[in-house]
């Protein structure tokens, strides 16, 4: 990665930060997008799997922050899901809008599954309620947001081939 | 080579426990450690991002409420609109239970549901029927007088005919009783809306505009003394035999909403001051405007009376030469325009003027009036 490139990817990421926590509570949806988990998987198919983890570490205690009950939670599904992305970036760097768009659908439902079972706040009924209808509602939303900021941001994501 | 992609791949996994193990470790602490590294959190660098956190939540919640507020105004907006007709109802329901207290007996109290067609116009659907003890030709009455009568029951409802309709008759009278007709609808036009006829009066009696026409209590089928309208005005008819007058009914038929069925036992049964607030009201409203008519009059005849005198005054001092002060001039008076102007006289010559024209004016209404030699006085201009 250049200089450039790096700019560009911190232009973006901090973007996806800044609308995580404008645009997501201005909408206030049941099944929100996550813009912290699309700021993570853009950043974790750009480093290697480690730096993605702390990154993931990073993004997650500062989510958790405001969340002081669930502290801790956030960070461990930032952690593994930053690895994890970075660890499969090969098979996410073709071209392909659907490819990307299944990448953070199931970026944002594997978070959720190791959030709330990490954070036991939910259990039971709730629990699979959660996983299994607003967390793949939460995934798509993600999904789609981050669809359309690929095509609207599409030159300050151009991922690096090295 | 592949030493180091896997010495890499070690490290990787190694940083990955690592952090995987802090994230633990934080999600380890105990609740009153939690809450103090957030706070210290919050307050440094996400301080920004909590700001605008909340600028967000605010927004929304701004926006939330100004949704609510709106659909408040427009709710109370609404409930607004209908006030005027929850008013009007709640007085036409105070008047009927009032009416129902003074029949005390004999009647059944029903929800008028109009039609909306050519046909529904004279004819209104009652909600009660004959399981309530409602026969055909039972009157329709409102605290107001007469609205029609049955003309069709089922066991649950039943059509009643407004007086509206071609068919409609009902024997009436005028309130004092000195004349006897029939009332029936007025062909109804654009400009006079619903109106009634009152038909078959004997010419000898003459009903004076606002008069109250009640019911007559002749034919079996209405009880006297309801009222049916006012006199407006006597109409022409092609009979020639008999007055008709047109009358305004004291019942709408747009404004008819619950009403009381006359079973038949009661309608046979005096109504002792049943309908007579309507009816003092009625004349109360009559004599008001009659006493208000020569009330007018007078002043009218007053104020003629005095601007005759304030003319004849002028008239004379400008005969005698002299103008009011402040009045007309001399030329612009009504006698004066077609004299000559009067020459100035000194004061003992315009006493004398004054004595000459009024000896004038004496002598020629004495020639102007012959007396007969029946002793009748007669004017000579229009002979014998």
């Amino acid at each position: 990665m250049n200089l450039g490139s790096i700019a560009r990817a911190t232009a973006t990421f901090l973007i996806l930060v800044l609308l995580h926590y404008t645009l997501r509570p201005l909408l206030g949806w049941r099944a929100p997008m996550d813009f912290l988990v699309l700021a993570l998987l853009l950043a974790a198919i750009r480093v290697r799997p480690a730096a993605a983890a702390i990154i993931g570490l990073i993004l997650g205690i500062v989510s958790d922050s405001l969340t002081p009950e669930a502290l801790g939670a956030g960070a461990v599904a930032m952690t593994v899901v930053g690895y994890l992305a970075s660890w499969l970036k090969a098979v996410f760097f073709a071209d392909n809008l659907a490819l990307n768009a299944f990448f953070f659908f199931l970026g944002k439902w594997v978070f959720d599954v190791i959030y709330f079972s990490v954070e036991q706040r939910l259990g039971g009924i709730e629990l699979i309620q959660q996983l299994l209808l607003w967390s793949p509602l939460s995934a798509a939303a993600t999904a789609i947001a981050g669809i359309l900021l690929l095509l609207i941001m599409r030159p300050l994501l151009e991922p690096s081939r090295v | 080579m592949a030493r180091a992609v896997r010495s890499s791949n070690r490290a990787d996994l190694i940083i990955l426990g690592a952090t995987v193990l802090v994230a633990l470790t934080a999600r380890g602490l105990p609740q009153n450690m939690r809450e103090p590294v957030a706070s210290v959190m919050r307050r440094t660098f996400l301080a920004p991002l909590v700001m605008l956190q909340e600028r967000s939540e605010a927004s929304r919640r701004s926006l939330l409420l100004d949704n609510e507020r709106t659909a408040i105004r427009d709710s109370v907006a609404l409930r607004a609109m209908t006030v005027t007709s929850l008013e009007n109802e709640n007085d036409r329901l105070r008047q009927l239970i009032g009416l129902g207290s003074r029949l005390k007996w004999g009647f059944v109290p029903a929800e008028a549901i109009h039609g909306r067609g050519v046909r529904d116009v004279t004819t209104m659907t009652l909600t009660a029927g004959s399981n309530v003890g409602v026969r055909r030709l039972n009157p329709v009455v409102s605290p107001e007088g007469v609205v029609g009568m049955v003309s069709n029951v089922d066991p649950t409802m039943s059509e009643a005919m407004i007086w509206t309709h071609p068919d409609f008759r009902v024997s009436a009278m005028s309130a004092d009783g000195s004349a006897f007709g029939i009332v029936q609808a007025h062909a109804a036009s654009a400009t006079t809306g619903y109106l009634m006829e009152l038909r078959g009066i004997p010419f000898r009696s003459q009903l004076k505009p606002g008069s109250l026409i009640v019911s007559s209590g002749l034919g079996g089928v209405w009880p006297r003394g309801i009222p049916i309208g006012t006199i407006l005005s006597e109409i022409s008819t092609a009979e020639g035999w008999a007055r008709s007058y047109l009358l305004r009914p004291v019942v709408s038929p747009a404004d008819v909403g619950a009403v009381m069925i006359l079973r038949s036992d009661r309608a046979t049964k005096p109504f002792d001051n049943v309908w007579s607030s309507v009816a003092e009201a009625n004349a109360a409203a009559e004599r008001i405007v009659v006493s208000g008519d020569s009330a007018a009059k007078s002043a009218a005849l007053a104020e003629a009376a005095a601007r005759r005198a304030a003319l004849d005054t002028m008239s004379r001092d400008s005969t005698a030469g002299g103008q009011v002060p402040g009045g007309l001039p001399p030329e612009l008076m009504p006698d004066t325009v077609s004299r000559a102007p009067a020459p100035r006289l000194d004061s003992a010559g315009a006493a004398a003027a004054r004595r000459r024209a009024a000896a004038r004016r004496d002598s020629i209404r004495r020639d102007s009036i012959q007396r007969d030699t029946s002793g009748v006085l007669r004017s000579p201009t229009r002979g014998i």
